[in-house]
């Protein structure tokens, strides 16, 4: 199957919440007890049972409130943090273009949810389970489109092959930057190119959302660095002491000690 | 009959051993989390979460039995701190030492200036061993409390931890071989064990300490 991509256009829409709903309902998820945020937001960040919400930023300007609404969820990205942080080789990419998790490798260790710009990935601390967004991959899969999409009125979720769908995002963006100059994507540039694109009205800022998220440096020292230099010191530690053991033999050391001692029983310190 | 002095103090080898046995009970619970490869070695203590909780429940042991060494009017305490102490100051002689550590590893010799309590080779082993068990515990308990920490600190404690276990690891396979395995230096086993060195291997080794402090303590057994 071709990579796919989600093209979120957030000037489509409008708050309603229906992705979240229908995500729990096709992903047996339970309901959470909610409260109020900010605005109209209810949710606050992932949870293990909660993988996509929707988050309300009222801009003003003029006088004027700007209603910024973003349905948020793993980005699923084309070369993801999550899976070079993971400790137990429990993420892997789809050829579809997802990132799960297999639950059954996953330990629960939350390596991979620090290193992932959003932070999406949470744990279940009481069964040591990672859980996030799957994209709906049984529904995909299957040649269903994910429940989000499925459900939402104001098509502002849209699902198809990454190409085509990208052309759609980059005719919607070009017609709505006719009347509004800082609309862009927010997407395909960083993190090799995320499976869900979205279409901004504003700048990432103003979303919440950061400029440029980047995997992290930290994360490349400590996989690519620390980890085979780290192995390479214990190495050659154990081949140094080998070597030492054996040079001492050789030049007859360990036959002298017994000598020494002896004489040492003998003699006191001088 | 043989001719012995006084080391170490009770609560300096206490705290050697505390230190040293909780090191590799982390070392080995920590190597199952690392990769993959390494995760079976977590069924020596039953599984991966038992593993990780025993890592969780050494390392505040590992902690407060550490910080405890170093507090109050004890002999040991006070030895703790005479050793940090001592640690730190890195002068001309010790760098003389150290310089041929690693004739004296393979078996050679070369004559050293006269060493305080600890010599040239011992305060860099320390030296690394203060830092290293620093950052891995400050380190240790941010990704322990990660979901509540800032995200830019959990993810420099990583490479941080790793680090620090993984050359601490090496520097301890030295210190093995140099305590246990080494036919000259091993004498010194037996003072982290009963507190008592040979007197001839104290003045060899540690001239300066020797006449200073040790040979008042010279006695036979
Ligand atoms: C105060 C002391 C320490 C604390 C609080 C601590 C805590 C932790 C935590 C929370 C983890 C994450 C893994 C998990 O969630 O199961 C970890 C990993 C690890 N720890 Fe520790 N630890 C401490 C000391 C040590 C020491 C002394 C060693 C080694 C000798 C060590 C070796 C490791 C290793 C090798 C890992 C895996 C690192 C990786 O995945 O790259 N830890 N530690
Ligand atoms: S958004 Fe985060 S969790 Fe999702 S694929 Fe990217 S790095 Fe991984
Ligand atoms: S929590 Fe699970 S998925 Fe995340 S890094 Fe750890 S083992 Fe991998």
């Amino acid at each position: 199957m071709a990579r796919k991509m989600v093209f979120i256009d957030t000037s489509l829409c409008t708050g309603c919440k229906a992705c979240s709903v229908a995500c729990k309902a096709w992903n047996d998820l339970p309901a959470e007890k909610t409260k109020r945020i900010v605005s109209y937001q209810t949710q606050a960040d992932f949870t293990p049972t909660t993988w996509t919400y929707v988050q309300f930023r009222e801009n003003y300007k003029n006088e004027k409130m700007q209603f910024n609404m973003i349905k948020l969820q793993c980005f699923h990205c084309a070369d993801p943090a999550c899976m070079k942080a993971c400790s137990s080789d429990a993420i892997y990419k789809t050829e579809t273009g997802y990132t799960l998790i297999d639950q059954d490798k996953c330990i629960g260790c939350g390596y991979c949810t620090k290193n992932c710009p959003w932070e999406v990935p949470k744990t279940d601390s009481k069964i040591n389970k990672t859980s996030k967004c799957t994209g709906c991959i049984d529904r995909v899969e299957a040649g269903m489109k994910p429940a989000c999409v499925q459900t939402c009125q104001p098509g502002a979720l849209q699902f198809g092959d990454y190409d085509e769908m990208m052309a759609v995002a980059q005719a919607r963006l070009a017609e709505l930057k006719l009347s509004n100059h800082k609309a862009n994507l927010y997407g395909d540039q960083f993190m090799g190119s995320t499976t869900y694109l979205y279409l901004l009205e504003d700048t990432p800022y103003s979303y919440g959302l950061h400029p440029n998220p980047v995997s992290p440096i930290s994360l490349t020292i400590w996989k690519d660095l620390v980890h085979p230099l780290g192995g390479i010191a214990i190495g050659a530690s154990a081949v140094a002491i080998a070597g030492g053991v054996v040079a001492n033999f050789v030049m007859g050391n360990y036959a002298k000690r017994a000598k020494k001692i002896a004489e040492s029983h003998n003699e006191g310190g001088k | 009959m043989a001719k012995v002095v006084y080391r170490f103090s009770k609560g300096e080898r206490f705290v050697h051993w505390l230190h040293g046995v909780s090191f590799l009970l982390l070392l080995f619970t920590g190597l199952g989390v690392l990769t993959v490869a390494l995760q079976p070695l977590s069924n020596i203590f039953g599984g991966i979460q038992v593993s990780r909780n025993i890592h969780r429940v050494v390392a505040v042991i590992f902690t407060i039995g550490i910080i405890i060494g170093f507090v109050g009017k004890g002999e040991g305490a006070r030895q703790m701190r005479r050793w940090v102490r001592d640690v730190l100051n890195f002068g001309k002689d010790d760098f003389a030492h150290a310089k041929n550590f690693a004739i004296e590893f393979f078996g050679g010799h070369k004559p050293f200036p006269p060493q305080g309590k600890f010599n040239g080779g011992e305060k860099l082993n320390s030296m690394f061993t203060i830092l290293g068990t620093i950052c891995i515990a400050i380190s240790g308990y941010i990704m322990w409390f990660a979901p509540s920490m800032p995200q830019f600190l959990v993810q420099w404690a990583y490479p941080i931890h790793s680090a620090c276990a993984l050359f601490m690891a090496a520097l301890l396979i030295a210190h093995f071989y140099l305590g246990v395995l080494h036919p000259d230096s091993n004498q010194a086993l037996k003072g982290i064990f009963t507190g008592w060195v040979p007197a001839k291997f104290a003045y060899e080794h540690y001239e300066k300490w020797y006449q200073e402090e040790a040979e008042q303590t010279l006695k036979e057994v």
